[in-house]
């Protein structure tokens, strides 16, 4: 009888706590929704008054005239982050095969743990040394107006992500059965061939993981980019001139919502701009996780 | 082997070239002492690469007129050099509309760079017979310089703040208030503010980190239920800092109004994605034969994860929560405009011992911030650097800790 009441006691409280551990694991998709409810709530009012349209594909960004087009914004916004990628991907790519398959073990200890130190460089100072070094530097290099401009967030962008670039591609190199490589060694191959023609192959999905979800990382920067992208939020004519100044989603949202009044149209137009980030950067991540999953179904393991 | 000391002397002045043309890029000397050290460098080059070629006869028939092309290159320069030696005023304004202007000192170095690298490839390409190891001799060279010059600019970066912001660092500047707009007085009331915040984020994480990884990895047997699970919690990791700013704009400052609450539920939010991750991790290193033994002693599934799998995973439990301590202190954009206030503002105590969460405080980011913005208008310089220096040993200085903790412990534990 007392053992029986005992029993019931404990299976009440082990359910108790799946309960529990199941609500907290659910708070990252109750929390996903909020967001997802919030900016949508909040951004109705603008899609609802300039058109979907229109404040998609709007060609200017005046807020004072109240008009309100999302297209500069999209278009700096993607040169910034296409510059980025490919500083990121030209410096970050190589120092990830450097540490994974040219570095001693005993430079690889202390560098990888020291890269993965300066990724968590907050990105504010990033940004003041971008405004100290970087932006003075071009404007006398090149003669520009100013230096705040869509190359100084490109490069400064670029730089800052490298940690992170480097160190997913480093464990995506490494995760590489050996077995791949002395075969290919055996075969009378160079290191670089083995490099070039079975490690770099084998690793790609996870390579290109780690470029897409630094592209949703490098669009979605925001203090960085708000100091030294110069925040005049119109199409660079010709496009590619790179050397003027942008704005792009995140510096138009940090760099005006501290002016707007509250419920005004302007600020539920960057409610949109947030909506319109928030979609392409799940959209990117929700790839990276199928191209991750997609790896582990066809290489088993890794 | 006597054939060696020309290509030797090609690669030494094509390397030399190389690395004096990039320093001219990035620090912008008078060139006039460097060109005629440049000129003789190229001369020296293309005669050995010339001679080299002649003497090995290792050249394959259809590489001859790209060699050729190259050598014709590297010659032109040459008088390029001269020629720009003469109008060093030489200036191309605006091409195609670019809002920028190239003068020498950006287009010499720029074709003296290319010069270099397309004479190093030749001459590693004669030297090795253009065979497989010469290709893999300059993709590795590439390599090491690429990832020795990213290593350097990432290590420029921590010393030039240290160097810089040390100055600042005193007594004084740690223990008192700021005063005129932060041109005098410390960041006491930053320091405290940042303090607060980043403890009231990791209350709202840690059970709720902890927990769903728990969950996750021990519980949850529904394979659909983990899938949504893992894509929700990629989904919020990936969520930008300004979304999270404007989701706590609109969804907690109406509640809690511009307040130390709203900002720790929002960084507490940005968080939890990173503790599940981690968390995770060390979950998944506890061998199963720990918890099976456990429950064939008759341990209950809870009773098993209590004393059994939370010790074995403690330390990386504690690299997680580490992490996400320097992970919410060096977030801006999130707390903006729902936390923050510029203004020197001490945090009130109530009791004593507990802080009023509806007021705002003062953060270490947003005084960066706010400094940044005065530079060009007030003396606020030295204290910028100090600010930024206390920030970074701050976030480093806890990512470290999370490294040596679980460093620490990987020695120890052996399964």
């Amino acid at each position: 009888m007392v053992l029986s009441q005992i029993g019931l006691q404990r299976r009440y409280s082990e359910k108790f706590v799946e309960i529990l551990l199941f609500l907290s694991a659910i708070t990252s998709i109750i929390v996903m929704l909020l967001i997802f409810y919030y900016l949508i709530h909040e951004s109705m009012k603008a899609f609802a008054t300039i058109g979907i349209f229109n404040l998609l594909f709007g060609q200017k960004w005046h807020p004072a005239g109240d008009i309100y087009g999302l297209l500069p914004l999209i278009v700096v916004a993607l040169v910034v982050t296409v510059l980025a990628l490919i500083f990121n991907i030209i410096i970050g790519v190589p120092l990830a095969i450097f540490l994974a398959e040219l570095a001693g073990p005993r430079s690889r200890a202390v560098l990888k743990p020291s890269i993965e130190l300066l990724a968590g460089v907050p990105s504010i100072v990033y940004g003041f040394l971008g405004i100290i070094f970087l932006v003075p530097y071009l404007q006398e290099r090149f003669y520009m107006l100013t230096g705040r401009s869509i190359l100084a967030g490109s490069i400064l962008l670029g730089l800052m992500f490298i940690p992170y670039i480097t160190t997913i591609c480093e464990d995506a190199l490494r995760a590489v059965p050996s077995e791949f490589k002395e075969g290919s060694l055996a075969l009378g191959a160079n290191r670089w061939q083995t490099i070039r023609y079975v490690t770099i192959p084998a690793a790609s999905s996870g390579i290109t993981a780690a470029i897409i979800l630094n592209v949703g990382s490098i669009i979605g920067e925001t203090m960085a980019v708000l100091l030294v992208v110069g925040n005049v939020a119109r199409i660079p004519s010709p496009i590619i001139n790179v050397f003027t100044q942008g704005a792009t989603f995140t510096s138009v949202i940090a760099g005006e919502m501290g002016e707007v009044a509250q419920g005004s149209l302007h600020y539920h137009v960057l409610f949109a701009v947030g909506f319109v980030l928030l979609i392409f950067v799940t959209v990117l991540n929700v790839i990276a996780d199928l191209a991750k999953t997609k790896i582990r179904r066809k290489f088993g393991g890794y | 082997m006597k054939k060696k000391p020309l290509s030797l002397a090609a690669i030494i002045s094509s390397i030399f070239i190389c690395i004096s043309s990039m320093a001219c890029i990035l620090i912008q000397p008078d060139m006039s002492n460097i060109i005629p050290l440049w000129q003789i460098a190229i001369i020296i080059m293309v005669a050995s690469i010339f001679f080299s070629a002649l003497l090995y006869r290792n050249v394959p028939n259809n590489r001859i007129p790209w060699l050729a092309i190259d050598i014709a290159f590297e010659l032109s320069m040459f008088v390029f050099i001269y020629i720009f030696q003469l109008n060093p005023d030489f200036i191309i304004q605006k091409p195609f509309g670019l809002s920028a202007s190239f003068d020498i000192g950006i287009i010499m170095p720029m074709l003296l760079l290319a010069t270099g690298i397309i004479g190093f490839k030749d001459s590693i390409n004669i030297l090795y017979h253009f065979s497989a190891k010469a290709q893999e001799i300059m993709v590795f060279s590439a390599i090491k310089l690429t990832a020795i010059l990213a290593l350097l600019a990432l290590g420029g970066i921590l010393f030039i703040i240290i160097y810089e912001g040390i100055w600042a660092i005193n007594w004084e500047f740690l223990t008192t208030p700021h005063r005129r707009l932060g041109q005098s007085g410390g960041i006491s009331t930053v320091i405290v503010g940042t303090f607060w915040m980043v403890l009231g984020a990791m209350i709202v994480s840690s059970p709720l980190g902890v927990g769903a990884a728990i969950f996750l990895n021990e519980y949850s047997k529904n394979a659909r239920l983990n899938r949504i699970l893992t894509i929700a919690i990629s989904s919020l990791n990936g969520v930008p800092s300004v979304v999270f700013g404007l989701f706590g704009l609109a969804f907690l400052v109406t509640h809690f109004g511009v307040s130390l609450l709203s900002g720790s539920i929002i960084l507490g939010l940005i968080n939890i994605p990173t503790i599940i991750l981690t968390n995770q991790e060390a979950l998944k290193a506890v061998p199963n034969s720990l918890r099976e033994g456990s429950m064939a002693l008759g341990a209950s599934k809870w009773q098993t994860i209590r004393r059994v799998v939370l010790p074995s995973a403690m330390p990386g439990i504690l690299t997680g929560l580490i992490m996400g301590v320097a992970k919410a202190s060096g977030e801006t954009a999130p707390i903006m405009w729902i936390a923050v206030t510029f203004t020197a503002t001490p945090v009130q105590m109530i009791h004593g011992i507990i802080p009023n969460i509806f007021q705002p405080v003062n953060n270490l980011d947003y005084h960066l911030l706010n400094l940044i913005y005065f530079l060009g208008a007030w003396d606020v310089w030295t204290k910028a650097w100090g600010t930024a220096l206390v920030l970074i040993a701050l976030v480093l200085g806890t990512n470290m800790l999370a490294v040596l903790v679980r460093n620490h412990y990987r020695k120890k534990i052996s399964w």
